[in-house]
């Protein structure tokens, strides 16, 4: 039961990170090779807080996150004005040299060696309650005015632009949004693990996430989050796989963006009206076919 | 078929919502046994017993005795592990062949880490609940160790590795964790057997140091090795150190660096990869002197750098000039077309001695840890191993310095940090 | 040691130039940057390997072979990968996914391959370095420069001279305008993703000649490239070439001064400077971004 409940919050918190593309990339049309990073500020910032500057969890948690913020919009400030790829080229040179501090300023992250010693304060109810509320905020972030000015720009930058959008401002907003998630799951994963080191926040985490995303749907919420589960928890459950469960994973998404562009869930979200219209349809659908 | 999709996820999701207040339910229950075990660790009890429903089927009262590999089997330092799991392998086919161990047969359980720490941290997890395994042969990379050893503090089972950095087997207070174990020398004494040795042997004055900043093995070793120095009273001191990263393609202008800082001899504790290119940018910028390595340039590593290799020592946990690593080394070859390398024999050690401990205390695990505690003199292939009870590390364990001449390893002198 | 210094840096700089190029050449044809790049390097560096290894030929017939080969993986990927993606004039966040996981499938197929093991490259030369009075080259390095060299000429003459060379910078400046001049579009992206694999296959083998060693980690190194571009202007050849230059020489007397840990901080900076006061790149190109 230990591992199976290790693997569900370990999937919760992967959810939280993958919400937080989801709002960058699904929304915003951005893709970031360098949210990993974040992901490990999150992690360092809290763990030195709380571990070195004996700060109690929670505001130690608040700080880090709104470190990672900060240091966000430094990042995202040159690249909100140009070309969309600019920001995942930019996110991945921020990563590399992130990781190149926490592996010199070993006083502070311990180096190669990772941090060890959080105490233990998260837990799988804790993680639940935290990926319940992030998805619950993503789906109003949807819903919001910036969240719409978002997906305005994601399909024709321009014409958001002539609209009158902020455009620079917009995708600023959704970079930090993202941001603020992606550390968030770090901070959760450092306290439910009690050890980070810098590998585990290299580029190709960063373009995990942007898959799974992907793989769920091109602008679905519910997908994102129910491939997330499908992809952290089922190859864990296929250990045996080993090194054919990555090229598995990459034969299939290749097929869904071939084949079935929109990915598996296009941009349907599961709300109430969705789910309660999906079964009328099928009434109608086994009525008409039971008529011929 | 779109629809298709959108039932089975409306079905998944409402599945999953049954599964999470199953699983709630189920957490509190796991706190309860949990607290129960704690109360009951003064009396020895077997760790399956608390996580009873779950490994009925796997439980160990069977006719085996169940030993787990926590190892890197894919992943970056897969060369490690594997090695590690074949030498565990090689000594239960013995055993077993030889009639096992009270009359029940070893069984070894792999999972594999692929070098990550979050699936190292899910496959101990099994390992240590489900599977039911008396006892665990640990990883040999400090990293996964670091992870794994605070997690390790809520089960009973033992784990015996090799990562050789000692903050795996204390926490930050130095309070010694109580299953973890380190069976070859650590890095401050592995750096001080090469430290002593460039005072000793090759009379160094300057030292020039090449490291990699991004592994913690390579720095713990540079650690060990500066310590030495400057304790031992010596005039010998590191009158240049690089470091690099593992994007780096050039050394040659790191070690023209050392070159230039005079260094009469040039310490490298690397992974082999790195020290093959090393061992051939520094001989092709012209360093001809000594180049002391850890226990990756043990073989193969002459043979894959070729001429470079001369003048090359390294230390090394065993030595094939023993007849029984040789007769191993000799039969394993012709049984698989590998060559056996130094962890093949620190896994093979470590199940022997379980073997042993098991013969006296049976095959629960919490009576195994205690055993271990106080394992003193066992006559391995890797040396003469006592556990030091304090620090859970093995004292005065020598090393076998070699030498590589004209492409042959040379076993000079055998060393201990002491 | 200034010019030892200057010797290192341009070697260095001239396997990232050929990175950054195929980098480039994808991206101004596309408009998208290639992440499966690195993993292509890294398949095409093995297949060097087990050419020479089971050959013994000589260096310049397994380079041959190898870009040969590498340009048929880059052939493979634009089918598999992008092919329908271009046909449906998909947004650029398809081949962003599309890229990463073909990257993705490169690198698990070498994996299963070749293991998590190292291979230690064939050796070329019979003297590793040559002498110069006081300064020593690695002759691998020297053979690296001489033969990057060339290699970017001729791509620069044929990008800019013959009628192939017309009709991609045709179509990277507007693909529909060039099917109405009767330009056939899916051949010419199909050239550019040969020649790209073929500069990618090409740096792989020097990587592993360089380093002595290979192993499935290669690809990482594609990073370089991806920098190099940057500060090059993201789509223009040129602006690659002297971006990669220019980094590689960075890089050596960053390591030479201050070591490596903080390389990638620098070089970071760096990027982020060139974003802020050329935004276009070196070489002063700008790529609009089409509705």
């Amino acid at each position: 039961m230990q591992f199976y409940l290790s693997v569900l919050t370990l999937t919760l918190i992967t959810i939280i990170g993958v919400a937080g593309v989801y709002v960058l990339t699904s929304l915003a049309g951005m893709f970031s090779l360098g949210q990993a990073a974040f992901m490990a500020i999150g992690a360092y910032a809290s763990g030195i807080l709380v571990v070195k500057l004996n700060w109690p969890f929670l505001p130690a948690a608040i700080l880090a996150v709104l470190i990672s913020v900060i240091i966000g919009f430094f990042v995202g400030l040159p690249t909100v004005k140009l070309r969309r790829d600019y920001i995942s080229l930019v996110t991945l040179g921020f990563g590399e040299a992130l990781t190149a501090i926490l592996n010199q300023m070993t006083g502070l992250t311990g180096g190669a060696a990772g941090f060890s010693g959080f105490p233990k304060v998260i837990s799988f109810p804790i993680v639940l309650v935290a990926a319940i509320i992030c998805v619950i905020l993503v789906a109003f972030f949807k819903k919001s005015k910036y969240g719409r000015q978002c997906i305005a720009l994601k399909g024709d930058e321009l014409a958001a632009k002539a609209m009158g959008i902020n455009v620079p401002k917009v995708k600023m907003i959704a970079f930090l949004f993202s941001v603020a998630l992606v550390s968030l799951s770090g901070v959760l994963y450092a306290f439910y693990v009690t050890y980070v080191d810098p590998t585990l926040f290299g580029w190709k985490l960063s373009g995990e996430w942007v898959i799974m995303n992907f793989f769920g749907g091109v602008s679905s919420l519910t997908g994102s989050i129910l491939s997330a589960i499908i992809l952290t928890a089922l190859p864990e459950m296929l250990r045996f796989l080993s090194d054919f469960r990555m090229v598995f994973y990459a034969v299939v998404v290749l097929l869904v963006l071939n084949f079935k562009p929109a990915g598996l869930l296009g941009t349907w979200e599961l709300t109430p009206k969705n789910v309660k219209k999906l079964f009328q349809k099928k009434k109608e659908g086994t009525h008409a076919s039971s008529g011929k | 078929m779109k629809k298709l999709w959108k039932t089975l996820l409306v079905l998944g999701v409402a599945f999953s919502l049954v599964a999470c207040s199953g699983n709630k339910t189920e957490t509190s229950e796991k706190k309860e046994t949990e607290t129960e075990t704690t109360e009951k660790t003064e009396t020895p009890e077997t760790p399956e017993t608390p996580e009873a429903p779950d490994t009925n089927g796997t439980a160990s009262s069977g006719d085996t005795i169940k030993i787990g590999a926590l190892q890197d089997i894919t992943g970056k330092t897969a060369t490690l592990g594997k090695m590690i799991q074949a030498g565990a392998q090689y000594a239960i086919d013995e055993i077993n062949a030889a009639g096992g161990v009270n009359g029940k047969k070893l069984e070894l359980i792999t999972r594999d880490t692929t070098g990550d720490v979050t699936e190292a941290i899910n496959a101990f997890t099994l390992l240590a609940t489900q599977d039911g395994v008396s006892a665990i042969i640990g990883p040999p990379v400090a990293n996964i160790g670091l992870a794994i050893a605070p997690l390790s503090e809520q089960y009973n089972v033992p784990i015996l590795g090799f990562a050789i950095d000692t903050a795996v087997l204390q926490n930050k207070d130095g309070v010694t964790y109580k299953n973890m174990f380190l069976f070859q020398p650590s890095d401050d004494q592995q750096g001080a057997i090469m430290a002593k040795y460039a005072i000793n042997e090759l009379n160094s004055k300057k030292i020039g140091a090449i490291y990699r900043s991004d592994n913690a093995y390579s720095l713990g070793l540079v650690d060990g090795f500066k310590s030495y120095l400057s304790e031992s009273g010596s005039d010998a001191k590191i009158v240049q150190e690089v470091q690099f990263t593992a994007t780096d393609t050039d050394f040659s202008t790191m070690l023209m660096k050392l070159m230039n800082a005079g260094a009469d001899v040039i310490y490298a504790p690397n992974y082999t990869q790195e020290l093959i290119t090393i061992a051939q940018q520094a001989r092709a910028v012209g360093y001809t002197g000594p180049i002391i390595m850890g226990l990756d340039a043990a073989p193969p590593f002459a043979s894959l750098a070729g001429a470079a290799s001369n003048n090359v020592i390294y230390i090394n946990n065993i030595t094939e000039s023993e007849p029984k690593v040789a007769e191993i080394m000799e039969k394993y070859k012709a049984e698989t077309g590998a060559d056996a390398t130094n962890k093949f024999f620190l896994g093979y050690d470590v199940v022997n001695i379980l073997a042993d401990t098991i013969t006296e205390v049976g095959e629960d695990s919490v009576a195994i840890r205690d055993a271990v505690e106080k394992l003193t003199g066992y006559e391995g292939l890797t040396g003469i191993i006592s556990i030091n009870p304090e620090n859970h590390q093995p004292q005065g364990l020598e090393m076998y310095i070699h030498e590589i001449k004209d492409g042959q390893s040379v076993m000079i002198k055998q060393y201990s940090a002491e | 040691m200034a010019i030892q210094l200057l010797l290192n840096g341009l070697a260095v700089g001239s396997v990232y130039a050929l990175i950054a190029t195929g980098f480039a050449l994808i991206f101004s044809i596309l408009k998208f940057s290639n992440f499966s790049h690195g993993a292509l390097m890294t398949l095409s560096a093995f297949v060097g390997y087990f050419v020479s290894a089971g050959t013994g030929w000589s260096l310049i017939p397994v380079l041959i072979v190898s870009m040969l080969v590498g340009g048929l993986i880059g052939l493979f990927g634009e089918f598999v990968a992008f092919r329908r993606i271009t046909k449906r004039n998909s947004a650029t966040f398809y081949y962003f996914v599309s890229s990463i996981t073909l990257g993705t499938f490169y690198e698990s197929i070498v994996t299963i391959i070749v293991g998590a093991g190292y291979f230690v490259y064939p050796m070329f030369f019979s003297k590793p370095a040559i002498w110069i009075g006081n300064f020593v080259i690695q002759t691998s390095s020297v053979v690296m420069l001489g033969i990057s060299a060339i290699v970017l000429i001729i791509l620069v003459f044929v990008l800019q001279k013959t009628k192939m060379g017309r009709a991609l910078r045709a179509v990277s400046y507007d693909r529909d305008t060039a099917y109405l001049m009767g330009i056939d579009v899916f051949k010419t992206i199909s050239i550019a993703f040969f020649i790209s694999g073929a500069l990618g296959a090409l740096a792989g083998v020097f990587l592993g000649i360089y380093n002595y060693t290979l192993t499935a980690q290669l690809g990482n190194l594609v990073v370089k490239g991806f920098i190099a571009s940057v500060i090059g202007g993201l789509g223009s050849i040129s602006g690659a070439v002297f971006g990669a230059v220019l980094l590689g020489l960075l890089e050596t007397i960053l390591i030479f001064f201050i070591g490596s840990g903080y390389a990638p901080v620098a070089t970071f900076l760096i990027m982020i400077l060139f974003l802020f006061i050329r935004p276009q790149g070196i070489a002063g190109k700008s790529v609009q971004e089409k509705a």
